[in-house]
């Protein structure tokens, strides 16, 4: 219990309390009145004595009933307060949740639009301030963590007593747009509590603290976590339910087989309210407004799966038309209606200009590949040179290899690879990891990775191997297919080079026959040569680093924020270049200046939410971890509750039964 | 506040302020009567078992030497030849004793009590007086603390000296119960009607004193030696019921006899209690009186006197 104005109670208690004393033994003074006896007097009220085991309380009630109420009034003014249900001490951990649907602008009661995040720090702030205390006969508040995360946690501040170092730690986590993924956190906190020094190993574990968790609850991971033995959770729940929400969860651009020099831009809405909402959607490039929805787009409200019990939200898609953009672009899509989260409202997209692959062939039989990169050459590939192994051999000594996209090798065991993408097949690369060991026959595909980019829509079960070069790779090369023979299908990535290795010469197989292996083949050209910079095309989401491939010379790189910031970046090797993770969403402007170039050269990155789990805003009002529900607690259900009303309604019902009781005795 | 205690002016003066012509009259008509049948000194109006000069005829006995020879019955001596003696119930008169408490908690009430008991014993004493019997009053208590004595009055000519006498009584002091009962029974002689008038609100306790009177006193004689014993309790209302005499808040009462003090708050549970206490009191005093064969009678001073004398007494067997 804390008293705000303890010393105020106390002077009035001084001052009023003697008075009452001294009023109270005046009204005390009786009238004489002469009897003829007082046999039968002293007796009754020895009688009334004796039957009434109270009787010397009774005798002064009124005194006593007037003392309570004037220290209930007292007490009154000393403010106290009273934490309920809360036990000081000890230590905790202070989780604030600060992922994109904190963005949330629902988070002030009285409607002034304040974030969800503003609030759960006021809220852990005024948890610090209520474990400091700011009264009298307040406790030591023990020890206090931060920790701030979203789709990974980050350590604001570790155990410590200061409180303006705790107050400063909450006040300076900065709102990001990534996921909410709890896990990470608890076991940092885990980590942190269960251990009292990461440096010594013998030291005893102490308890676990409390875990006080300030979040919307919507949290992907939290299925995956139970609480451990011993382990407190405090969710405080910020946010309200019942505010719409609807948002980009999609967006894609592509530029038409016939008309390479357009763009058509496609996108898709989710609502996430229960309401049918409507909305228009507007269309810009490179900041000019392109096209606006000729009627709002209607999304329907989300439902929830009766069989599943799943919360599936509605689902709206639109094509934007054609637009004619042979150059790079920025694409901005735009829903044109305020909601209670802006972050989901807006993307962005970047589109390269328009460009084909110029792909090298290195060939010695010159049947299979020639013809089918020869039909590439009315989608992807602008540009095929076939040459030998020796002319291959002779353009890597002199560095002249750059101008290729993608090199194919065909079963040539080359010398060495410089910086450049490669798909090899039959004879294994140059590389150190790569180990050929003979030769093995009669193989089919045992197992492969469909989830790689190349492996999509594949289907290598057909496959038949007549003979393959048997390999050994090294653990950090990747193997995307493999027969019981050994892997076929292999990814090694060494700096510059990017090699994509078949373990096997595709006329040793039936893969030409079939539609499968030849997919395969354009998938990984494709790859290959759009490879760090797909992302550019396809979006980064927060948390993603920004990588990118600058020119080697590249110097004095800088990276512009949404929010205008612009700093610089010190990168060793600009080929691989890295930068991040993005915490914001928006469209990120990496540039560079070149030897003897004029102006800044520069790129930009689009980083966008695309969450579903983020979009959903409603606050959760019960965790549920392993088999423990954890019930959310309300900002307004402030735990430090005054007491002083409750202290003046006291004492009026005091006051009221000193009354009653007065008038019972004196009335005959 | 309301005190219980009197006026001084209103005290009775005058011997007609105790008794008017108006009752004197009523009384006339009334007489004292005892439970039992006395011998007394002189003949009087009472029949006595003592065999005597009266007209009643009571039995015969043979004679013997020495008998008065005018009560021989002739008659049977003529017929028989033999002596009888007639024998006579002779009247004998009766003794009335009158008690009254002068103490300074009779001054009390309203009607205070010392005037009421005071204008009652005028009342009893005129009807002995007037009915011939043998008066005599008594008083303890007072200013001065002694037992007085008015004695052997008779005759209705005696009834200003009784009234002169009752009027320069005063109340005050301390009864002194038991040593003037101890006095009275020693003092009082042969057998009659003894009255005590008394609130008989004693710290010390009563019972003592109505023993010497119920054991006999000097005449040693069983169930009151011969004396007819009636305890009178005078009550004021304010004793019995405190609330109509303005008792109300935190009190201090104050005994007007030893200064005792009582600090009180006048609540309906102590009212009712000092009522219980009350009816607890008088009972143990009726109790103690029915054992000794004394007979107690309660009454309020608020009671008409007429009423009193006329209907009251004589249904309590005092008065015929």
């Amino acid at each position: 219990m804390t008293w705000l104005t303890p010393l105020t109670g106390l002077l009035l208690a001084a001052a009023v309390v003697p008075p009452l004393l001294l009023l109270y033994f005046l009204k005390l003074r009786r009238r004489p009145a002469p009897v003829s006896c007082t046999l039968l007097w002293k007796k009754s009220l020895e009688d009334l004595r004796a039957n009434a085991p109270f009787q010397r309380l009774r005798y002064s009630v009124l005194l006593l009933l007037q003392l309570i109420a004037l220290l209930l009034v007292a007490l009154a003014l000393m403010q106290p307060q009273i934490d309920v249900g809360q036990r000081r001490g000890g230590r905790f951990v202070l989780l604030i949740d600060n992922s994109a649907s904190m963005n949330t602008l629902d988070g002030d009661p009285e409607g002034r639009g304040r974030s969800r995040l503003e609030q759960a720090k006021a809220l852990a702030k005024a948890r610090v301030e209520r474990l400091f205390g700011t009264g009298l006969f307040s406790g030591p508040p023990g020890q206090i963590m931060v920790i701030a995360f979203a789709d990974r946690p980050e350590v604001r501040t570790p155990f410590t007593d200061s409180r303006q170092q705790i107050i400063e730690a909450i006040e300076t986590i900065e709102q990001s747009d990534g996921g909410t993924a709890v896990a990470e956190a608890f076991s940092l906190a885990r980590a942190f509590t269960t251990t009292p020094d990461p440096d010594d190993a013998t030291a005893a574990p102490e308890a676990p603290a409390s875990l006080e968790l300030f979040s919307d609850g919507r949290i992907s991971d939290l299925d995956t976590e139970v609480l451990k033995p011993g382990e407190s959770l405090v969710y405080n729940v910020v946010g309200r339910a019942g505010d719409d929400n609807v948002g980009l969860v999609s967006l894609a651009a592509q530029r038409p087989y016939e008309s390479q020099g357009q763009i058509q831009v496609f996108a898709a809405l989710a609502n996430f309210g229960a309401a049918e909402i409507s909305t228009d959607v507007q269309l810009s490039v490179n900041g000019t407004v392109q096209a606006i929805t000729p009627k709002p787009i209607r999304v329907p409200g989300a439902t929830v799966d009766p069989t599943s019990g799943a919360f599936v939200a509605g689902r709206e898609q639109i094509a934007f038309l054609p637009f004619e953009q042979p150059r790079s672009a920025v694409v901005e899509v735009a829903l044109l209606r305020e909601d209670a989260l802006e972050v989901d409202n807006v993307a962005n997209i970047v589109i390269p200009p328009s460009r084909r692959l110029r792909v090298a062939l290195v060939d010695e039989e010159e049947f299979f590949l020639p013809g089918l990169l020869d039909d590439l050459k009315l989608t992807m590939i602008s540009d095929v040179q076939s040459m030998t192994g020796a002319q291959f051999d002779a353009l890597a000594e002199a560095g002249e290899l750059e101008s290729f996209d993608v090199i194919v090798i065909d079963d040539y065991a080359a010398k060495r690879l410089p910086a450049g993408r490669y798909l090899s097949f039959g004879a294994a690369p140059p590389l150190e990891g790569f180990n050929e060991f003979g030769v093995k026959g009669q193989l089919f595909v045992r197992s492969s990775k469909t989830e790689h980019p190349i492996m999509q829509s594949v289907d290598l079960s057909d496959l038949y191997i007549h003979s393959m070069r048997a390999i050994t790779a090294a653990s950090d090369i990747e193997v995307l297919a493999e027969a019981p023979e050994g892997p076929i299908i292999l990814h090694a990535s060494r700096g510059p080079v990017q090699v994509l290795h078949v373990s096997f010469n595709p006329l040793d197989s039936n893969g030409p026959l079939g539609h499968n292996f030849v997919t395969l083949v354009c998938q990984a050209i494709e790859w290959l040569g759009t490879s760090r910079d797909a992302l550019t095309r396809e979006g980064l989401r927060p948390g993603q680093p920004i990588t990118a491939r600058l020119p080697p010379s590249a110097r004095d790189v800088r990276m512009r924020q949404p929010d205008g910031r612009e700093t610089s970046v010190a990168t060793p090797d600009p080929e691989l270049f890295a930068w991040g993770p993005v915490k914001r969403v928006g469209l990120y402007d990496l540039t560079w200046e070149m030897p003897g170039g004029e102006g800044r050269e520069s790129r930009a990155f689009a980083v966008n939410l695309f969450s579903e789990s983020e979009g959903r805003i409603d606050p959760r009002e019960t965790l549920t971890l392993g088999q423990e529900q954890v019930v959310g607690r309300r900002p307004e259900q402030s735990l430090q509750t005054p007491l002083w009303p409750w202290a003046l309604a006291t004492c009026i019902a005091v006051l009221m039964l000193e009354w009653w009781v007065y008038v019972r005795r004196t009335g005959v | 506040m309301t005190t219980a205690r009197p006026n001084r002016p209103t005290r009775p003066t005058r011997v007609d302020e105790l008794i008017d012509g108006r009752l004197m009259a009523k009384l006339d008509q009334v007489d004292v009567i005892s439970r039992k049948i006395f011998a007394g000194k002189l003949q009087g109006e009472r029949r006595s078992k003592r065999r005597g000069m009266s007209v009643e005829f009571a039995d015969y006995r043979h004679y013997v030497a020495g008998d008065d020879l005018r009560f021989v019955d002739w008659n049977i001596y003529a017929r028989l030849d033999k002596l009888f003696l007639k024998m006579f119930l002779e009247e004998e008169d009766l003794s009335l004793l009158i008690v009254l408490d002068a103490s300074a908690s009779m001054e009390y009430g309203d009607p205070d009590k010392f005037t009421f008991c005071k204008r009652l014993a005028m009342a009893l004493g005129y009807i002995g007086l007037s009915n011939q019997n043998r008066v005599t009053l008594w008083s303890y208590g007072g200013p001065e603390g002694e037992v007085q004595r008015l004695s052997n009055l008779r005759g209705r000519r005696r009834t200003q000296e009784m009234g002169a006498w009752l009027l320069n009584r005063d109340a005050g002091g301390t009864a002194r119960f038991e040593d003037a009962m101890k006095t009275i029974a020693l003092g009082r002689q042969g057998k009659g009607v003894l009255i005590i008038l008394s609130d008989f609100l004693l710290k010390e306790g009563y019972e003592k004193g109505l023993r010497y009177l119920a054991s006999g006193g000097a005449s040693g004689g069983s169930s009151g030696g011969g004396y007819d014993t009636f305890a009178m309790q005078v009550l004021s209302p304010q004793e019995i019921d405190p609330a109509r005499g303005g008792l109300t808040g935190d009190l201090k009462l104050t005994d007007v006899e030893d200064g005792d003090v009582a600090e009180v708050t006048i609540t309906p549970a102590l009212l009712r209690k000092y009522k219980a206490t009350l009816d607890a009191y008088c009972g143990n005093l009726r109790e103690f009186c029915v054992r000794r064969d004394i007979t107690h009678v309660t009454i309020d001073t608020s009671m008409d006197m007429d009423t009193l004398l006329l209907e009251y007494l004589r249904k309590r067997g005092l008065l015929a």
